[in-house]
């Protein structure tokens, strides 16, 4: 599992530990029930404060994306993954609506995005 | 200043298993009401045994980043081992045949191996002259954290 910290980026720490548990989630990286590491060994190696990464971490808790148990640390919970991709997935569907529209089929639809990404 | 980091954790199956059959006299012993010594002795050993495989050899945790490598082993965490980035000479993915799987902790004066599956493993070679090998579940993602840590420092 790739963790990436950006301490220059205007964006809070605490939410990029999150993202880059959701990224994972969706490369497949992390797979559901899969235990997280915990929050000190990895705010050392990410030169974070211990609290940041236990705060991102309860923030994918309240999102339903990770459990926590006594004793077993953070987990990926069971109903994560369509949830972490949802938002995603509703914004491509309406990109292929627009195209459609536009009369553009998914193979160009796949090529544009090749183009711009 | 952006920090990459890789984290995996490694589960020592045959390890989970071992421990599973060492419960097994542990289990008779109790369900068994007459205390002899043969009993209490193999006892004794399942018991240190499974302690044994259950705090250092269950599973691996490696930590790859900026600060080194990390393994934490077992269930607590501990033993562990650190090594820096300046420490480490080399780092290569070996390829571990079955034969050659140590399913536990090993340290000897050279080397120091934890793999608990045959295929990739992180191999580091420190400038001690040290080789210490370590299953991680993607030792191709470590290596790259690995060098693009070393290259931002």
């Amino acid at each position: 599992m790739k963790w990436t910290i950006d301490h220059s980026s205007p964006q809070r720490l605490q939410d990029q530990v999150a993202a880059s548990i959701v990224r994972g989630l969706n490369t497949g990286e992390l797979s559901v029930d899969e235990q997280l590491p915990p929050a000190a060994e990895l705010a050392a190696a990410l030169s974070v404060d211990r609290n940041t990464v236990l705060a991102g971490y309860r923030q994918l808790r309240d999102a339903g994306v990770l459990e926590f148990r006594r004793g077993r640390g953070a987990r990926i919970a069971a109903r994560a993954t369509p949830n972490g991709l949802a938002p995603v997935r509703d914004a491509v569907r309406e990109t292929i609506d627009l195209a459609k529209r536009y009369g553009l089929g998914t193979s160009d639809v796949i090529n544009l995005v090749k183009e711009l990404s | 200043m952006t920090a990459t980091v890789y984290t995996g954790r490694a589960t020592n199956w045959l390890g989970v298993i071992v421990s599973g059959l060492l419960l097994v006299p542990l289990l008779g012993i109790t369900a068994t009401n007459s205390v002899d010594t043969t009993v209490v002795l193999v006892g004794v050993l399942a018991l240190i045994g499974l302690l044994a495989e259950v705090a250092t050899a269950s599973d691996v945790r490696a930590t790859c980043g900026r600060q080194g490598v990390s393994f934490y082993w077992g269930f607590a965490g501990w033993p562990r081992a650190s090594y820096r980035l300046d420490d480490i000479a080399e780092a290569t993915i070996a390829t571990i045949p079955w034969w050659a799987v140590s399913y536990g902790l090993w340290w000897t004066p050279w080397r120091t191996v934890c793999t608990v599956r045959s295929g990739p493993a992180l191999r580091l070679r420190l400038h001690s002259g040290r080789t210490v090998t370590v299953t991680v579940p993607d030792p191709h993602a470590a290596l790259a954290a690995l060098r693009s840590a070393s290259t931002s420092a």
